[in-house]
Order: structure tokens, then sequence, then C-alpha cells
């Protein structure tokens, strides 16, 4: 035989080879439209952590200010544009304090008017902190998606600077669930209650005067009956500043109160633990309120002197309980999220997507098959003989790269099968129109291949560019789509022009005339 | 075997008719999908909540849904009527709903279509657990927690014991989409006697399960639009430089004005259908965009080979000579992915469907523009080019 054909032979061979290993070694994965699954795009709020920074700047520069005996005006937190402004009275030192600021706050930038002073983060800490705060959130979802236990979830940011993060959770069942442990702060605190509880803002706020003291904020906490309905609420007086925090939990777990009801136990880190023991040592008697992101969950009196490890209660179910427990082990997000895309497909719909995606695909082939074989007869042959190495190829090559397999990449690889034989179908005509014009059966050949050629990959280059725009522009399983498309296309080239035309060598070997050509 | 042997049809001598009724329906299209964008009074283009925002749910119930109350169940949710219609089979008694989220809020409407559901077709089970809409993790603590086979005092973790138990009973159901009853839990052989006992005591069927949610974000669903045009653009444009670059400049106009042609048509058809466009339909847009111009570049290239072997012949004869001689491929080509797209349009699924549709009028509209658009298109720009050529000469030889 030809040394040529035998090379040819060689590296179809190898092709082939390759991609049957690929299959047999790795699975093509399956998108979340066809295997279930929950993909969302959340947006982190990072005005939170600006915001959150402001209060703590503000509180910092009072203390200071109280300590260096500069007197200061009005406080205002300016929500809008994230500043916040301090009244400067005209007898105060203002070289003293710009030297304060200079010294402590050195990361704002300081807009001195006559009589107040504002503070803004200058751009790059602002820039940072906002980073810090996406990349904080990613760290945290990571960590409850792990105590969650999903499998081989993807928890990403999409883009360097940007505020948004995707997660893909395949095969989850309880979505709702999942969204809710995902975006919750869960930001714990434990406060001193000044005063309360009381039925209302007003009556609560009778022993101050009707105002809220400077370093005092009021929470509230749902009244239930006994069905677990909301039916009222009531009103707390709580210091500003927490006694302990989130931070400073070493772990926390589902337990049982008193009662068998579900509670969740907590276990502080030593620091955490010595500002705790000192503190319910000195409030023996007292209540103490435990404020979940802004609102008290319960307020038990202080028996004893708590150093690292207590319950809360908070008319919890085991569900409940069993969450907020992960979610305090996994920390709490440093600023608030909300869920800008969501897409939930559970595991029926992706199966029937499935069955109806390969039923369209078999009769599809079939009819194809069908038709090159009537229609070009033993040529015929020789396409469909391409086209299945090309459905093998396809498949080969998306298990080697990974590339997903989604309900549009079903149809793309469908529309490979009909579009593949194109090639083989311009070489046919061609071939065709020679031996029409009475050329022999071997130079028919030759010319039907090298002119259709040219051909081929003009036209399948213009889909190709389509597919680029296409993956440009899409997002998962429309990206699948244009893969699909695109190695499809790739591999029709080989197998038409390559693999058909060794065919041809290997049928026109050996023999010194051939008469006819069955096309 | 021969569809068609060899044709001498003179097809650019009927240009004018075809280009001229090809203008009408293009001119019109245009004109529809410009009043339905600027006035939404007006059916044009249905955009799904991939492009508008919004929430959609598809739900199964175990009982034959009522849709008026579904419909009154749900009109709290969100100031527009929420959508609500029958999916698949009316016997699989599944329902998509959908509900707009207003305009400037971000809003992530799953939570209050749930809770609405919830009340409205789950009060008779009141606070026991619902089979249907709970997942596994849940059903797994509500056993531990009930230890039926005791295995606690073993020393033996419950959640391990009673996990692959839960996972099963939740596998019965994303077979199934929904327990209709109870007593399925026969069916369900991975559990034992006694903690199926406990979950029938515990538990209760609800009267729908979630099959699938998609919300999207008004302000992403804006990005989409956007991002979809462009794309739309910038292949036109892009097979427009193609072209130009592979063959000439009169080609390259020939070849994109018929894709606008293709689109535009398309899309007027999808108008007249007021099928929904998203995502899949944006994707199927830009494959005929591709197909279509692959037809387009065959003939082309034929016509620039004739160009080689009969100088001095004229163009339009060539053009009609290389349409016949191709006229067979082009014929057998659409033939072959019309094989493989109308068993996607009938068998392919309700998701798929408006994504073969859109492949299946492309097939059509594409292989007619190659034919009777983009040649004349070619033919007539060439003309233009050649005539301005030499009247620059004959200004210049003045």
């Amino acid at each position: 035989m030809d040394r040529k054909i035998i090379w040819r032979i060689l590296i179809i061979l190898a092709v082939v080879g390759t991609a049957v290993f690929a299959l047999v070694q790795k699975r093509i994965p399956l998108g979340l439209d066809l295997s279930g699954g929950i993909h969302l795009v959340l947006q982190v709020k990072t005005d939170d952590a600006i915001k959150a920074e402001l209060d703590d700047a503000a509180l910092r520069l009072k203390t200071l200010a109280a300590e260096k005996n500069l007197a200061l005006g009005e406080w205002s937190a300016d929500v809008g544009t994230l500043r916040f402004q301090v009244g400067v009275p005209a007898g105060t030192d203002r070289d003293a304090l710009r030297q304060l600021v200079d010294d402590y706050l050195p990361e704002y930038s300081v807009d001195a008017g006559s009589d107040t002073w504002a503070f803004a983060f200058k751009p790059n800490i602002e820039r940072n902190i906002r980073d810090l705060a996406v990349r904080q959130a990613l760290e945290t979802i990571r960590n409850r998606v792990d105590q969650f236990g999903v499998s081989e979830p993807v928890i990403q940011r999409q883009g360097i600077e940007s505020n948004r993060i995707l997660i893909q959770l395949p095969g989850v069942d309880d979505p709702t669930r999942v969204k809710e442990i995902i975006s919750h702060t869960a930001f714990l605190e434990w406060k001193e209650v000044l005063a309360g509880p009381a039925p209302s803002r007003d009556i609560l706020l009778t022993r101050s005067g009707g105002q809220v003291p400077t370093d005092a904020v009021v929470s509230t906490e749902d009244r239930e009956d006994e069905s677990g309905t909301v039916v009222g609420k009531d009103y707390y007086l709580l210091r500003k500043s927490a006694i302990v925090s989130g931070r400073d939990l070493r772990t926390a777990r589902r337990g049982q109160g008193q009662f068998g009801e579900p509670v969740v136990n907590f276990y502080l880190v030593p620091t955490g633990g010595e500002k705790f023991a000192e503190f319910t040592a000195a409030h023996i008697g007292d209540p103490a309120a435990i404020v979940l992101d802004g609102n008290v969950i319960s307020a038990p009196v202080i028996r004893s002197r708590i150093r690292d490890e207590g319950y809360i209660e908070g008319n919890f179910d085991i569900e409940t309980a069993e969450d907020l427990a992960l979610k305090l082990r996994a920390g709490a997000l440093p600023a608030s999220i909300s869920y800008l895309e969501e897409r939930t497909v559970g595991p029926s719909l992706g199966r029937d997507s499935i069955v109806h995606g390969v039923r369209a695909g078999v009769v599809g082939l079939i009819l194809v098959i069908l038709f090159m074989v009537i229609y070009y007869k033993l040529s015929g042959l020789n396409a469909v003989f391409a086209l299945s190495l090309n459905i093998v190829i396809l498949l080969g090559a998306m298990a080697y790269f990974g590339a997903t397999l989604t309900l549009p990449g079903i149809a793309g690889a469908i529309l490979t099968i009909g579009m593949a034989v194109d090639a083989n179908v311009l070489i046919f005509e061609r071939i065709r129109e020679e031996l029409a014009i009475g050329k022999t059966v071997r130079s028919a050949i030759d010319t039907g291949f090298s002119r259709a050629f040219g051909t081929i990959v003009d036209s399948n280059l213009t889909t190709l560019i389509a597919a680029l725009f296409l993956f440009q522009f899409g997002t998962g399983p429309v990206k699948g789509f244009a893969v699909t498309l695109s190695i499809g296309l790739l591999a029709s080239m080989f197998t038409a022009v390559f693999v058909s035309r060794t065919l041809y060598m290997l049928l026109l070997a050996g023999r010194d005339r051939v008469e006819t050509l069955s096309v | 075997m021969h569809i068609i042997g060899e044709t001498h049809i003179p097809f650019l001598s009927y240009r004018k008719l075809f280009v001229t009724i090809s203008s009408i329906v293009v001119g019109l299209g245009v004109l529809w999908l410009a009043a339905g964008l600027l006035n939404p009074a007006i059916p044009g283009l249905r955009f799904g909540i991939d492009f508008t925002g919004g929430t959609q749910v598809l739900a199964k119930f175990r009982d034959t849904p009522d849709l008026d109350r579904l419909r009154r169940a749900l009109t709290p949710v969100s100031p527009d009527a929420p959508v609500i219609q029958r999916f698949d089979d009316a016997e699989k008694n599944e329902v998509l709903i959908r509900v707009q989220v207003p305009a400037g809020e971000q809003a992530d409407l799953t939570r209050p279509i749930l809770e609405r559901l919830t009340t409205e077709f789950n009060a008779d089970i009141g606070r026991r657990f619902d089979l249907n809409t709970q997942g596994s993790r849940a059903l797994t603590l509500l056993l531990a927690d009930a230890d039926p086979d005791g295995v606690a005092a073993t020393g033996a973790d419950p959640n391990e014991h009673y996990a692959p138990m839960a996972e099963a009973v939740l596998d019965y159901r994303k077979q199934h989409g929904i327990f209709r009853s109870l007593d399925e839990l026969n069916d369900v052989p991975e559990l034992s006697p006694a903690a199926r006992s406990a979950i029938r005591e515990r538990a209760a069927v609800g009267g729908f399960a979630l099959l699938g949610v998609e919300s999207v974000g008004p302000a992403v669903g804006a990005d989409l639009k956007k991002a979809a045009t462009l794309a739309i653009a910038l292949s036109l444009l892009g097979m427009l430089v193609y072209v130009w670059v592979r063959f000439q400049l009169p080609y390259g106009i020939g070849a994109v004005v018929a894709l606008f042609h293709d689109v535009i048509t398309t899309l007027t058809a999808l108008m007249i259908t007021q099928r929904e466009i998203n995502l899949p339909t944006v994707a199927a847009l830009l494959t005929l965009v591709g197909f279509s111009v692959n037809d387009t570049v065959v003939i082309f290239d034929r016509v620039r080979e004739n160009l080689r072997l009969r100088r001095g012949e004229r163009l339009e004869d060539i053009m009609d000579l290389s349409i016949n001689q191709t006229l067979s491929r082009t014929i057998i080509t659409s033939g072959t992915v019309l094989m493989v797209v109308l068993p996607l349009f009938i068998f392919g699924g309700e998701v798929i469907n408006t994504f073969a549709f859109v492949l299946l009028v492309g097939l059509f509209v594409g292989c007619y523009s190659t034919v009777f658009i983009a040649s004349p298109m070619a033919l007539w720009v060439s003309r233009l080019l050649a005539a301005r050529r030499e009247k620059r000469r004959a200004r210049g030889r003045r």
C-alpha cells in the first residue's frame, strides 16, 4: 500500500483513538440545565461595608477629640454620598484637630468648611474596602456552602473589580433554603439592655425623655403567639457597642434547651470569653439582648457569670437552629447581598430535556444517514462513516476539554450533524460535475476535493465567526451551544475532507483503472 | 440519484420582482419592530424574563390546578398581573407562572410567590413537614430527631444513618416531580419500616412542588438586551468584513443585506407567532446568521471561480450560471439541516421549541435570500461602483 495512505490512516487512528480515550477517561460534565441545580448571580452591596467603616471612624474621632479636649459639634452621617460630617465650633483649635486627623485617620480626605468638616474615604482606600468586602463575602459564602455540603460547587467572582459573585450548585434539592443560607448576613451581637421590653417606641423612650441617647440604639423583637405567627413587636433600648459579637465565636452547634426545644450552643474564643465573663459577672439578674442583624432574637436574664460557653434561644425549629449554627460557624457577611439572577432547574425537568433532545437527535441522525446513502450510494456510506467519526471526535473533545453539555449544546450537536454533511455534499456535487464533463474517476475525485476545499473553509469560517460572537455574548447554556457548534464544525472539516479522502484513496489503491464511481 | 439535474434558470432576471417584494416585507417588519419597541401597547417582539427581568416559576400540582384560583392567589405579589399558563401535557399538572419585577427594583420574587402558593395550596397540611417542598437535608434532620430506628442508643451517628433514606425519598420526588400521596413512600424501598411510619406520622404531601425557578433582575435583563443587540449587530459587521476581505466589497454588502433580511424576516415571524424571545432564541438567531451566510459564500466562491474561467462574460450571466451550478448543493444542504431541525422542532420539547422554530424559519428565509437577495445586491453594488469609476475616469480624461 502507498506510504501516504498508511500515514493518513495512522493520523486518523491517532485522532479517533485520543477521542475515544478521552471519552473513556472522563465524563462530559452536564450543565445545570440538564443535571439540575441552582445558578445564582448575586451582588455584594459594598456600600454597607463603607458605611460600617464610617461609623467606626466617627466613633474613633469622637473619642480621640474628647481625650484631647477638642470641642466638636453635631454629628451626621451622609448616607447617600458615603461621608460623615461633624460640626466644628468657632472656638475649636483647628490645627490640633487637623493634626489629629492626619495622625489617626490618614485614610480619609477632609473637606474642611467654616463650621462643619466632612470626612470621606480617599478613592483608592474606598476601592480597597469594597474589594475586601467582596473577597470576604466570597470566603464566607464558600465556607457556608462547604459546611452545608454541596459537591462540586462553583463560587467565583465575575471579573476582577466586580462586586458580582457567581454561584453554581449542582444537584441541590432545596434551593430556597440554600439561598437563605447564602444571603443571610448573620451578624450576631450580645448587647447590654438599657430599657425594655416595651410595647411601643414611645413608651420605651419615656424614661430618656423621648430621645435616643447617643450611645444607644432601639431594636425590636418579634412577638409570636403559640402557633408561631408574628402578632406584634417588643421594643428594646440597647447600648450601641456590643459586649461580644460573632467575631468572638469559636464555634456554634445546634443543641437542646431545658425542655428539649432546639437552641444554638455557642463557644467563645478566649479573649471574647474574658469580655463576656467580666460583663456577666457585673450584671447578674439583668437581661442581655442577643441581636441578629439588628433584630433582637431573645433577651435572657443573666443568671450567673458566663465565660465562654452558652446557648441562644429564639423560637427555633430544628432546621432554623441548624442553619443559624452553620451561618455562625462560617462567619457573618461583611455586607448585605442581593440576588441579580437565579436559575434553578429541578432534576426532573433536566431529565425530560435530555430525553427530548436525544430523541430529536436520533430521528435527525437516521434521516440524514438514510438520505446520504440513498442519494450518494457508496459515497454516501463514506460520508456516514465520516459523520460517525465526527460525532466521536466531538464528544471526545468535549470530554477532553471538560466542556459542559447544556440543552442548547445538545441542539448544537444535532445541528452539527446536519451541517457536517454539508462538506461532503459540496465535495460529492463537485465530483459529479467533474464526472459529467467527462473526467476520469481519479481526476474527478482530485479536482472535487481540491476545488471544494476552499469553499468548505470559507463557508465554515463564517459559521465559526458567528459562534465566536455567540460565545462572547452568551452565559452558561448559550456558551455551551457555541462551544459544541464550533468543535463540531472543526471536526467536520477533518472528517469530511481528510477522512473521506483517505477512504477514496483506499478504494482506488491497487487498481489501475477505475471506470465508475458510486456517487 | 439526482433531485435536480442541470438547470438554467435565469434567477437574476427576476431580481426586480423579488427585491421589491422583499423590500416591502422587510420594510413592514422594521416598522412593526420599531412600533412595538416604542409603544408597549402594540404587540411586537415578546421578550421573556431574560430580557425584561422577572421571576418565572414552573410548578407541578398534586391535583388539577385551578388557574383562576392560582391567579387570584398570586395577584398581591406584583402590581402587574401574573402570567399563568399550562406547561407541557395537561395531565402532568404543570403550570408556568411568570411575574414581572416592578421596574427599578431588584426584588427577587421567588420567596413571595412561594409564600403565596403555600398559603393557598398547603393550608390543609398546616405546619406539618411538606414532602413536596422540603429538601433531603431537612428530611434527614427530621428523621434523626425522631430516630425511629433507635440508632442513637447504639452510638452511631443518626444523621449518617438517615441521610441515605432521605436522599432516596428525594430521588423519588426528582423522578416523579411530586408526591401525590403518602402511600407513594411504599415505593421507596430504602426506607426502613419504622422510618416510613415516622415520616407518615410527621409529614404530609403539599399541594405543589417547584420544578424550576428563573429570576432575572431588571438591570441584568436590560444589560442582556444590550449585549444581544450588540452581538447580532457585530456578527453582521463581522460577516461584512470577512466576505469583503475574502471576496470584494460588493459581495460583502450583498451578503450582509441578505443577512439583515433574514434577521428581520425571522423576527417578524416571531412577532406574528408571538413567541417569547429569550437567550437561546438569540443564540438561534446568531446561528442562523452563520448558516445563512454559509450558503451565500458557496455561491460567491463559484462566481469568483467562474470569473477566472470565463473572462469577458457579463457578471449577470456568470452569477446565474454559478447559482445554477450550486443549486443542487444549496437545496441538499438545506435539506439535511432541515432533516435535523424538524425533529428538533417536533420532538425537542418545550424548552427548545422556539430555538428550533427560529432555525426552521431561518433555514427557508436564508435559502431564499441567498439566491434572490445576496447576488442581485452584489451585482447592483458592483455596477454602481463600476459606473462611478467610469465617471471618474471620464472626468480625468476631460
